[in-house]
């Protein structure tokens, strides 16, 4: 990971002039900015307001515990640091300023029982109950459909509250955290290297994305840099990831458009990654491979036998895709459905192809390359029209740009010196914290892992779907419930990686 | 529709035989962990199992694929005694039937008999609802996959159901957070008689990673009765195919 | 039989002091009149004899008599028997004192009508009628909305009186006489014009009553202000308008032109249309079964239309078909109504409400209402093997005679009027399974302060519940019946060429297609019994209770189930053209703390009043603006126009005299 900023002098000068003598730089590049707790949400605001996005607020610290609020901001990544002195455990709620950060500061209330003073709906998050329905439309016009959290399909646990008056989706309640399993508490102990396992399992469909966030915050903290064929192996299998999460998103709808055909022949493509990321690293989902350091294991294919696989997909996969999206009553599902727009993806810090189908080009491969990204050229596919078509078409574009980006670390990878050298050394028993990031298929996932004498003492994790769900409740405009389907799958979140 | 038509029809057949015809394995594929040379085994191999997965006693390995979760820290410690094999037919109707190595406890013989037993028109027709009471959302992947033309499950007279009511199997994935647990067992009440529940993945067989965190029950088997447990992390489509088919009765099992 | 008949009659009126003595004693003896003069008419469509009483002519302008032939013997039948059972209800319900008595008056007054032969007293009665009517709408003056309704349908009753008064002023002038005798015997030699004029007068006349297109508006709102079991007698008013139709429109004035047919099932039409739609958006029991009525006189307008159609081109067998459609329709409308309005009003003393949003559920706790309100749901709805069924077949058998025509025009909106019929029975279902499901099945919405069934034998339900069931059943001996009753209208008894088989009905063309319901309602309930029996002893299924299945969430199933709103939103949404409709969500403030809720505001265009009643009534409050400043209070003024009208007089005679 590289560690000074590449884009990072407009932050630094801006943070310099108006939070004078606050700043300071981490070991990991990130800006820190030391605070008083009671003006934390207003700097938030100041932030907010020059375009920075809200990533995630947590508390850290053992003897003396901190408040820290990170925010992605002009290429960097900007931390507000408040010590919780005395024992205090309320703090002005930065959700007034911030509605991108209702959810996160009700789910810290109800972990570390800090109360956000002014937080305007502050109700338990956590283990939530699925009897308890809130009804807000009063009257007799309208019931309420609760869908979830066993819904109908093979898919994860949430819940989704429609109130709906017979046909339309007038309000909607997504509720996630069901599947709520305590995995950032389990961190603690485990050391440095072997905790990638867990971390590859926090949301099983990002595996690789997970894995490599989490490598890069444990390098950042111990200050070491993977060998080059390491991170060009760590691109081929973050790319293969999102074809295939890409690839699963398009089945999904072709199944929900009972495209009966369109949904095999997906399914089959999807079938064939999954397969070559078998045959590549013995995992069907990349499992083993990342690791701090650099990679676990070592690849079991050449690149020209990698490069080989992909051209055969690459030309199945053109000439369904081609005729899937010629396919009207296909196409007529997604167009219009679920629309959003720049202004609510900017209010609540949205990521992912979820932004990029609004025309934002919100992307950390882009805002801050990391590994390989920095020296290999792809473009960042957005669209225009925020609706489900638009998200189609940035996942198919994304696929494009992934095949591109495999096929230039593979063409490096054939260049290079020592192909063998795969690992760096971690050394045992050193102590540091550092954010990581990775942008996994649904967007940027950032973690933050503090090291203690070898072992993890707490690590956080910002989820790309936690910040995309509510903006699924707010994409239901005169959309009708059997749109809903479609645009649940073109969202295509996880429920596992939001719940953690 | 008929350039789809067409389209399918170049492509031929795809879907595997299994189980009438032995499905090709995959060779490297991280299938399962095996015990192998199963004596002289260190003590120490057992702090290295982040899930607590390996026992040794008195030189003897035994392994709970219920707990393994197959990050392979075992066969990087000691390839002497564990190795990955690209085997999958894993599952077993008994929770020590899932338990391998030398050192195996009592096997408990299971009081249900498989489906097809309890009535025979469920031998060709089996409707399975999924549940997802916690899993990472891999295993959701690997089911779905189950209907795609390479595995196709549905020429077995296996099918997928929306309604509990009309299901005969419910597969669970997932340790069941505390938030599931409600859910799960109305979905099992309301399911009609006979039926079986599968668990599948190691977090369904004893809650995986989340058990130390104290949000997970530790697997389904503590809030239902389940009749197969299906391990693997996730378990891929074939596995979970022949842990489904142990459910109905239409294979039996072998002594992996 | 002319003594009993005038029996019969002196009872009647005997019931309207009875009524104002003792309501339950009113009730007892209007009911007795109202049995009495129905077996007159049984007996007189049938054939057996005929009922006559003479009035002699010092009511004026002419000799008059009560006579009970066929056709009236049709219409007494109807009024008296089903008006006999829901006067019993009214034993067990009574209504305020004034409501009794004035039952007794719309007995009376509604056998008047059916059977008077004179015009001028057919006038008379028809005014005494709306004037009922109007009193018996406005009993409760107290609940909002009803005087509104009691003076809209005297408004447009009194139109309806002024057409006919009209129409008879120009057979008087043509004929100077008001015996319907005389006017039918003169009828081949009127002049064209003033027949279609009167054709249309009588159309308008009668159409008020019954609720034709653009006149349907007050019915609903009177049935909805006429309170409990009075409600059912109001709906038996309809009849007097069919009745108006075929005696006078049909039958004495001989309407035999094909674009007056043509007229009438147009109207038809679009009436069935026009008031299903409505029907499905209401929220009140009372005006949905309001709506129903009015598309149920668009049904039978449409086999009326085929009647005019068939004697305008020569076919007899056309007009029989038509009219026995229309015919057997009245008769079934007439009993199922009443029957749901008696129903309604034991929801309404049960439940303490006539709106559908709260209820729900009620089949289990109001076993027997719902068992009778089911058996007028299933007949209205057209359901095999009820009378509905069997009435709107023979309707659209009626229609679909379409191709012996040669008229190209004709054949076109016979055609076009099936496919209407066709979408308003569709559309029936939809809405009369909602007034269904929304208030009988599934749960209970909001919780209701009181909720008991209503004890005692409820005789006139039953009884009529029981008719209504198996009127289907029975309709060859009703058609055999209404063959002689009609053989007056026609010329020749229908039931010889309808009925092959000894149960087997066609549509009076023999051999064109057929239905057996009397072998229906064997067989249909035989299969269902015979299915369970199989199933229950070779599956001996065992039963468990689990709750409902809701994706894993479980709350009162009365939360998640559909509301009758939003049962119908889907048809309000797709047409919505024709409602008007929109809908939008507005935000409750209640302050800065308090959660987030919102209302849902519903708006539905109401096409007829924006843009029929509003205009004329904003008309007519105009002119009586100007009309007004006549009345300037002034004594010189009221002289002034003394002085005028006279010299207009003297200037006048002189001049008409030459």
């Amino acid at each position: 990971m590289n560690l000074t900023p590449i884009a990072g002098n407009g932050a630094q000068q801006f943070l310099e002039g108006r939070f004078r003598g606050a700043l300071e730089q981490a070991a990991d590049g990130t800006a820190v900015l030391k605070l008083p707790l009671g003006t934390v949400d207003r700097a938030a605001a100041v932030l907010a307001a020059e375009g920075a996005r809200f990533i995630t607020i947590f508390a850290a610290g053992e003897t003396t515990r901190f408040l820290v609020a990170a925010f992605a901001f002009r290429g960097e990544i900007v931390a507000l640091q408040a010590p919780l002195l005395n024992g205090s455990t309320a703090y002005p709620a930065l959700s007034l300023h911030l509605p991108s950060a209702e959810l996160a500061e009700r789910e810290l209330h109800d972990r570390e029982g800090l109360t956000p003073l002014g937080h305007p709906t502050l109700t338990p998050a956590l283990r939530p109950d699925a009897d308890d329905l809130e009804q807000r439309i009063v009257g007799g016009e309208s019931f309420v459909i609760p869908y979830g959290p066993i819904r109908s399909g093979i898919f994860e646990a949430i819940q989704h509250v429609i109130e709906t008056g017979g046909e339309d989706v007038l309000l909607l309640q997504t509720r996630p955290y069901f599947k709520h399993r305590g995995l950032e508490r389990r961190f603690r102990g485990l050391e440095a290297v072997p905790g990638v396992a867990l971390a590859e399992r926090i949301a099983g469909i990002a595996t690789v994305a997970h894995a490599t966030a989490f490598s890069q915050a444990v390098e950042a903290a111990l200050q070491i840099e993977p060998p080059e064929s390491a991170r060009l192996w760590r691109v081929v299998h973050a790319e293969l990831e999102r074809v295939a999460n890409h690839l699963d998103v398009a089945t999904k709808l072709a199944e929900d458009a009972a495209l009966a055909v369109g949904a095999a022949r997906f399914s089959i493509l999807k079938e064939d990654v999954m397969r070559l990321r078998a045959r590549l690293c013995g995992s069907r989902f990349g499992r083993g491979v990342v690791a701090p350091g650099g990679l676990a294991s070592a690849p079991m294919l050449s690149p020209a036998e990698l490069r080989e696989s992909l051209g055969r997909f690459e030309r199945d996969l053109a000439r369904d895709r081609k005729l899937l999206l010629r396919t009207s009553s296909f196409t007529d599902r997604l167009i219009g459905s679920g629309r959003l727009d720049r202004e609510t993806i900017d209010a609540l810090g949205g990521v992912g192809p979820v932004a990029r189908a609004t025309g934002l080009s919100t992307d950390a491969r882009f805002e801050r390359p990391y590994g390989a990204y920095q020296r290999l050229g792809f473009d960042v596919v957005t669209f225009e029209g925020g609706d489900a078509m638009a998200r189609l078409d940035v996942r198919f574009g994304e696929i494009r740009e992934s095949l591109h980006l495999i096929r230039q670390a593979l063409d490096s990878l054939e260049r290079i010196a020592d192909p063998a050298v795969l690992r760096t050394d971690v050394a045992e028993g050193e102590s540091g914290a550092a954010f990581g990031w990775a942008e996994a298929p649904q967007g940027e996932l950032v973690y933050w892992i503090e090291l203690e004498a070898g072992q993890i003492r707490s690590a956080h994790i910002s989820s790309p779907s936690l910040r995309n769900w509510p903006l699924f409740v707010g994409s239901f405009r005169g959309d009708v419930l059997t749109d809903f389907a479609f645009i649940e799958h073109s969202f295509g979140l996880t429920a596992a990686g939001a719940d953690r | 529709m008929l350039e789809w038509l067409t389209r399918g029809l170049r492509k031929g057949v795809v879907t595997s035989r299994y189980p009438r015809r032995a499905e090709p394995e995959t060779a490297g594929f991280h299938g399962r962990v095996e015990v192998v040379g199963d004596d002289q085994a260190a003590h120490a191999v057992e702090t290295v199992c982040p899930t607590g997965a390996i026992r040794v006693s008195g030189g003897r390995v035994s392994l709970d694929r219920g707990l393994c979760i197959l990050c392979g820290a075992c066969v990087t410690a000691d390839p002497q005694h564990f190795r990955y094999s690209s085997g999958f037919e894993t599952a077993s109707r008994h929770r020590t039937g899932i338990v391998v190595g030398g050192l195996i406890e009592q096997r408990l013989e299971n009081s249900r008999p498989p489906l097809a037993v309890q009535a025979r028109p469920l031998r060709r027709s089996i409707h399975i609802r999924h549940v997802d009471a916690g899993s990472d959302g891999a295993e959701e992947w690997e089911i779905a996959a189950l209907t795609n033309p390479y595995y196709d499950m549905q020429r077995l007279g296996l099918y997928f159901t929306l309604s509990p009511r009309h299901a005969d199997v419910l597969l669970v994935t997932g340790g069941v957070t505390a938030s599931m647990t409600k859910p799960l067992e109305r979905a099992y009440e309301v399911m009609p008689a006979p039926k079986a529940v599968v668990a599948a993945g190691t977090d369904a067989c004893s809650g995986g990673f989340a058990t130390a965190t104290g949000e997970v029950a530790g697997g389904v088997d503590q809030i239902l009765p389940v009749d197969v447990f299906i391990p693997g992390s996730p378990p891929s489509p074939i596995t979970l195919l022949h842990g489904l088919l142990l459910a109905a009765g239409i294979v039996t099992e072998d002594s992996a | 039989m002319s003594g009993v008949f005038l029996a019969a009659v002196i009872v009647l009126l005997a019931g309207i002091p009875a009524g104002l003595a003792r309501a339950r004693l009113g009730a007892v003896v209007t009911s007795a009149g109202l049995i009495l003069v129905g077996a007159v008419g049984l007996a007189s469509a049938a054939g057996w004899s005929h009922g006559h009483i003479g009035l002699g002519s010092w009511l004026g302008f002419g000799p008059a008599a009560l006579v009970s032939d066929g056709l009236s013997g049709i219409f007494l039948a109807i009024i008296g028997l089903i008006g006999g059972l829901v006067s019993l209800a009214l034993i067990e319900r009574p209504p305020a004192r004034l409501g009794a008595a004035l039952n007794g008056l719309l007995a009376l007054v509604l056998v008047t009508v059916v059977t008077v032969n004179q015009g001028f007293v057919f006038l008379l009665a028809w005014e005494v009628l709306t004037l009922t009517l109007y009193l018996l709408a406005s009993l409760e003056r107290d609940r909002p909305g009803t005087l509104l309704a009691a003076y809209f349908g005297a408004s447009l009753s009194k139109l309806g009186g002024g057409a006919l008064l009209a129409a008879f002023a120009l057979l008087y002038a043509q004929t100077h006489s008001f015996e319907f005798d005389v006017w039918a015997a003169s009828a081949p030699h009127l002049d064209s014009g003033v027949k279609a004029a009167v054709f249309v007068l009588l159309l308008v006349g009668f159409g008020t009553k019954i609720g034709l297109v653009p006149f349907q508006g007050p019915l609903p709102l009177g049935y909805a202000a006429t309170p409990g079991v009075l409600a059912a007698a109001v709906s038996l008013a309809l009849n007097a308008g069919f009745y108006g139709l075929w005696r006078l429109a049909f039958g004495v004035l001989h309407a035999d032109a094909l674009w007056q047919g043509e007229l009438v099932l147009t109207l038809g039409a679009i009436g069935g249309l026009v008031g299903i739609l409505y029907a499905i958006g209401q929220g009140d029991l009372k005006r949905f079964l309001g709506f129903s009525s009015v598309e149920h006189a668009g049904i039978v307008l449409l086999g009326l239309g085929v009647a005019i159609v068939g004697r305008a081109s020569g076919k007899p067998l056309l007009e029989a078909a038509g009219l026995l459609a229309a015919t057997l329709h009245v008769i079934m409308h007439a009993l199922a109504k009443a029957l749901a309005f008696l129903g309604a009003d034991r929801v309404r003393s049960s439940t303490g409400t006539d709106e559908l949003a709260p209820l729900g559920g009620l089949g289990r706790r109001l076993p027997r209402t719902a068992a009778g309100f089911g058996v007028a749901v299933l007949t209205l709805a057209a359901l095999p093997p009820f009378a509905g069924f069997v009435s709107e077949w023979f309707t659209l058998e009626a229609l679909l005679q379409a191709f012996r025509l040669d008229n190209t025009i004709a054949r076109l909106i016979l055609a076009l009027g099936a496919a209407a019929l066709a979408l308003t029975a569709g559309l029936g279902l939809l809405a009369f399974a909602k007034l269904y499901g929304t208030v009988f099945l599934g749960w209970l919405r909001s919780p209701l302060e009181r909720l008991r069934e209503a004890r005692g034998p409820a005789v006139g339900f039953a009884v009529l519940a029981t008719f209504t069931a198996v009127l289907g059943a029975l309709a060859p001996w009703e058609i055999r019946w209404l063959g002689h009753g009609l053989q007056g209208l026609l010329g020749f008894d229908l039931a010889r060429t309808t009925i092959s088989h000894p149960l087997v009905l066609g549509p009076v063309y023999p051999g064109f297609s057929v239905l057996a319901p009397t072998w229906l309602a064997i067989a249909l309930p035989s299969y269902a019994l015979a299915t369970a029996l199989f199933v229950i002893v070779t599956q001996r299924p065992r039963t468990r209770r689990a709750p409902v299945w809701m994706s894993g969430a479980l709350v009162r199933p009365a939360r998640v189930q559909y509301t009758p709103a939003a049962y119908s939103n889907p048809i309000r949404v797709v047409l919505r053209p024709a409602y008007g409709y929109s809908r939008e969500l507005v935000r409750l403030d209640g302050g800065p703390r308090a959660p987030e809720r919102y209302t849902l505001e519903t708006r539905i265009v109401p096409f007829f009043e924006r843009r029929f009643y509003l205009p004329v009534v904003r008309f007519g409050l105009r002119t009586s603006e100007l009309a007004r400043r006549l009345q300037s209070g002034r004594l010189g003024s009221y002289l002034l126009y003394v002085l005028v009208a006279l010299i207009v007089v003297l200037a006048l005679i002189p001049a008409l005299h030459n």
